[in-house]
């Protein structure tokens, strides 16, 4: 019998977790420390090492959530970028303050796609006065994602005399949003060296023990490594992405709206599940404070962990973080941290308990009262800041604004009916917290390498964006650079609209190299009646689907 | 920086028929334009959701004949909570100022409602003042400047006879566009006689003469009336493309209007032309609010020959020149001559609702009061409600003679065999009758 082996990996700030599968069946786990010096090295170590695991003859597919491309951007190492934008009228592009400079042309295609004015062929040619050979070049333009027109010709006279990069906005995302998608196409551009010289590396391993090498992404779906080489920008933030794959591979959940709760040293991290799927961000992600459109998971980070600072303050009481105390005093710190409290309680075997009582009780001294009680008082604070911060979390997601009457009429349920907690300590946080609450909930399996887990188990993700005009006759699907005319735009419905997005999200995914036969759902859609005059002119469709992202169950116990 | 609280309801669901103008597409390309803009995720644009006004909230404003249930949808209660929510933001200090960019319009809904009038029903700017003053008290001052292109006949009417509400409309000449009224010769009731001020514009008049009218009239009585909060009824149909009047306002124009009047609530009305200026004037109008750059934003069809002349610009100064005129004579104005001397201050209406084409006709009486603005009573009856309908209004902060004048004149009607129903309504009252209760 064939099996399916794989194995995911997930750089992770303190450690690099690996995971190898075999189906469903965790075969084995393993960490080793992330080296900031030569992230490759210790990548390679870790799949050294868990290939020391792997007994079998069948291929094996590795997945791997690095953290290279949000390094770069994060530290600024990105490639010189020049950024070419086509902005037409509307906001001023020079008060929007990019850290970036933007070279803006001549050109104007309306929100219907339609070309007001074309580019001043001039302003392109002079181009190459002002742009190095050695820069990555970013081409943007407004509403390119309705007509992709005027960046198909500035990539076609750029590619004249620039051999190096060029990043086109309208493949990269068919979300409307210029200035994101400025940033995002920028960043894109900025940081493509980097992933092509990591590709490179990546190549050769290739076909050695490994069949297949796949890139996790901010979204929790997976890229293959061509496809990465185009799109290197989703390739960043899929760290957390990994952690919810997890949970969506180990849980046991049998609810379809849950919290997801991940529980670190100086961070707790949540997520959160709606009608089985986990919420995305609205616009993209966010990245050193670039706002991006790469579809990310939805997460929110509270200063709120283990290693906490624990504070006491007259009138306020206790309060826990959002600084971080270093290391507890059961690890021969100096700060009285929430890890302590547990330790001392005996909820939690770390370090010296000794130490950690001596700790509470000469504290504890100071107000009158047993370090045991001071040491209890401080997990109950831990637990209602965090369920104010969940509290806070949902309320958020409940102003996500609503466009019909409908909606306004019947809200979609987000609040959780169970919670789902993974990450060291989430064995003593988590119980309590779900008390407080009044759900139910579950500590994952695995919880401390639920990432790696997720980053095995996690499948492909690729989708496209549909837009259709029937009065102009019509249809755009950016990401695939596709428009074409309809032949019969009166006939061209919504139903028409589903089938031809539906047709082509499969397309795409095979010219990916994807396997294309999963199951296409459509994630959001909108048909419009045009009139004009007391007369209908014409419709427009909009249909923006994906291949389901489904992560592999793994079953909660090592074979 | 200036924070903007936007309340974006596109009502993509709703429509009051199929091909009408105020239907499903009507904010859709101003989404799309806010949308690419990133203005939705601007750090000093911040989105918030509607909600359903209550019944409470409207009937302090409104009297719906036969009721509630009957008379409105639920876009209408969304629209006048979505404005009320707007109005909060600015109240709790969460935002500077804020934005109801909603549908459906309310400017020509009256208070008294029988059916829906220039695709309005519910009045959402006059429902907002009045929770405002049950929120922060009666002595509030409130201002709203309508820069429809239609005079707004609706507030006017509510607010007519109201100490607390300022309100300017400037609007396309009435002889001229509909709904035909809005004449400088319309001041206001007897308790807030000049606190209605109409400025009826030539067609054609373009930014030019709207920011003359900002500048000679509307900032000069705003500086002198010192009002808490100012509001602007926002309708985008003054500019050059829209289909259904003859204006020649530009995008730049709204967003330079916005920029002087920086009102504290800004709520959509009318405007039609939904591709070709809708996208950009509400672009330029939240930018304008935020006081960010908005020179750039433009329109992109030109404006042909429909520049403002000159014969124009010399009729707008004359319009200002008597709007100011009366303005400043209006405490001098002997309101014996215009009222009567007599106890009350009779007046006779026909109205017509356009939108479900039903007449209805009004006799009013105002008590004429030195000590508050006075109780009024209406009959009323329309061609879709025949039973004739009694109503008693208490004003905002009423003197003790006209609470009891008003309460004898409530029992009597209740006790008359020709109402079939009989309203009472007290704005200040949570306990009042203003349910439009029918009698059994």
């Amino acid at each position: 019998m064939n099996h399916s082996y794989t194995i995911g990996i997930d750089v992770g700030g303190t450690n690099t977790d690996a995971a190898l599968l075999c189906d469903a069946e965790v075969v084995a786990l393993i960490k080793v420390p992330t080296d900031h010096q030569d992230l490759l090295s210790s990548t390679k170590e870790a799949l050294q090492t868990i290939l020391d695991h792997y007994k079998g003859a069948e291929p094996v597919k590795l997945h791997l959530s690095t953290t290279l491309s949000t390094n770069v951007i994060a530290e600024g190492r990105g490639a010189p970028t020049k950024v070419v934008a086509v902005p037409g009228p509307g906001v001023n592009l020079r008060s929007l303050s990019f850290p970036f400079s933007i070279i803006e042309l001549e050109g104007y295609i309306d929100h219907r796609g339609r070309e007001v004015s074309p580019l001043d062929m001039d302003q392109v040619l002079a181009l190459r006065d002002v742009c190095d050979d050695g820069e990555a070049l970013a081409v943007v333009g407004k509403f390119s994602q309705r007509n992709p027109i005027h960046e198909q010709q500035l990539a076609r006279e750029l590619a004249k005399w620039h051999s190096g990069v060029i990043s086109l906005g309208h493949r990269l995302s068919g979300r409307a949003n210029f200035p994101r998608r400025i940033v995002t196409t920028y960043l894109n551009a900025s940081i493509a060296k980097h992933q092509g010289d990591f590709l490179k590396v990546w190549e050769d391993v290739q076909g050695t023990d490994i069949s297949e090498i796949a890139i996790l992404k901010a979204d929790g779906g997976t890229m293959t490594l061509n496809d990465s080489r185009e799109r290197a920008i989703e390739s960043i933030l899929s760290g957390p992405a990994a952690s919810i794959m997890g949970v969506k591979a180990l849980s046991q959940c049998p609810e379809n709206n849950y919290l997801i709760v991940d529980i670190g040293g100086t961070t707790t991290d949540l997520a959160a599940v709606v009608d089985g799927e986990v919420l995305y961000e609205r616009d993209g992600a966010t990245i050193a404070g670039y706002k991006t459109l790469v579809p990310a998971v939805l997460t929110r980070s509270i200063g709120l962990g283990g290693d906490s600072k624990v504070t006491y303050e007259e009138g306020l009481g206790i309060t826990i973080g959002p600084q971080r105390a270093g290391m507890p005093v059961c690890l021969g710190g100096k700060h009285l941290t929430p890890t302590d409290a547990a330790v001392a309680l005996g909820l939690a075997s770390i370090g010296e308990r000794e130490a950690a009582i001596q700790g509470w009780n000469t504290w504890a001294e100071t107000f009158g009262i047993r370090g045991e009680d001071l040491a209890r008082q401080v997990l109950d604070t831990f637990t209602a800041q965090l369920a104010r911060a969940v509290d806070d979390f949902y309320r958020e997601l409940e102003n996500m604004p609503l466009y019909t009457v409908h909606e306004v009429l019947n809200p979609p349920e987000l609040r959780p009916r169970y919670i789902v907690g993974l990450g060291a300590p989430a064995g003593v946080y988590l119980p309590p917290l779900a008390a407080h609450l009044d759900l139910p909930c579950e500590v994952l399996p695995f919880s401390a390498g639920a990432n790696a887990i997720g980053a095995a188990a996690a499948r492909t993700t690729v989708g496209v964006t549909l837009q259709a005009d029937t009065e102009l006759g019509r249809v755009t699907i950016p990401e695939m650079g596709y428009q074409e005319e309809l032949h019969r735009p009166l006939f061209f419905d919504i139903g028409k609209a589903r089938e031809l997005a539906e047709a082509k999200t499969r397309e795409y995914a095979s010219s990916l190299g994807y396997d294309a036969t999963g199951e296409i759902y459509i994630v959001e859609e909108e048909s419009f009646q045009m009139v004009r005059g007391f007369r209908t002119v014409g419709q427009t469709h909009m249909v923006r689907t994906q291949l389901r992202p489904e992560v592999r169950k793994v079953r909660g116990d090592i074979k | 920086m200036t924070q903007v609280g936007l309340v974006f309801f596109p009502a993509f669901d709703w429509a009051i028929s199929p091909d009408h103008p105020e239907r499903q597409e009507r904010l859709l390309y101003t989404r799309d334009q806010i949308q690419e803009e990133g203005l939705f995720d601007h750090p000093s644009i911040h989105e918030y959701r509607p909600r359903l006004a209550t019944d409470e909230e409207i009937l302090r404003t409104h009297v719906v004949i036969p009721s509630l249930d009957q008379r409105i949808t639920e876009s209408h209660r969304i629209a006048a909570g979505g404005t009320i929510v707007a109005a909060d933001l600015v109240v709790d200090g969460l935002v500077d100022r804020a934005f109801a960019l909603l549908r459906p319009p309310g400017h020509h809904a009256n208070r008294v409602v029988h059916g829906a009038r220039g695709f309005c029903v519910l009045n959402n700017e006059a429902v907002m003042v009045d929770h405002l003053r049950a929120r922060l008290g009666a002595d509030l001052k409130v201002a709203i400047v309508d820069t429809d292109a239609h005079h707004a006949d609706g507030t006017q009417d509510v607010f007519y006879n109201d100490p607390g509400v300022l309100h300017i409309s400037l609007h396309q000449d009435g002889r001229t566009l509909y709904p035909g009224t809005g004449f400088t010769s319309e001041r206001g009731g007897p308790g807030a006689y000049g606190q209605t001020v109409n400025i009826p514009l030539p067609p054609g008049t373009g930014d030019e003469g709207m920011l003359m009218v900002m500048e000679r009239v509307v900032l000069p009585i705003l500086r002198e009336w010192k009002p808490d909060y100012i509001i602007n009824a926002a309708g985008q149909d003054n500019h050059f493309s829209d289909p259904i009047t003859n204006m020649s306002f530009s995008a730049q124009g709204y967003a330079q209007l916005t920029e002087l009047l920086s009102p504290d609530i800004v709520v959509l009305e009318g405007g039609y032309s939904i591709e070709s200026a809708l996208p950009y004037i509400n672009v330029g109008l939240l930018l304008a609010l935020a006081g960010l750059d908005y020179s750039k934003v433009q329109e992109p069809i030109e404006r042909k020959n429909r520049e403002q002349g000159k014969s124009i610009t010399e009729q707008v100064a004359k319009v200002c020149d008597e709007v100011m005129d009366l303005w400043q004579t209006r405490s001098q104005a002997h309101l014996g001559e215009v009222f009567g001397e007599a106890d009350f201050f009779e007046r006779r209406r026909q109205i017509y609702y356009d939108t479900d084409n039903i007449y209805e006709s009004q006799q009013e009486f105002v008590r004429l009061c030195s000590s508050c603005a006075g109780w009024r009573v209406i009959y009323t009856s329309s061609t879709r409600n025949r039973d004739p309908v009694g109503v008693v209004l208490l004003p905002w902060k009423p003197c003790p003679v006209c609470t009891g004048e008003a309460r004898e004149q409530y029992e009597e009607l209740t006790k008359d065999e020709r109402f079939r129903q009989v309203v009472w309504q007290d704005p200040a009252s949570k306990f009042c009758r203003c349910d439009g209760t029918t009698k059994t």
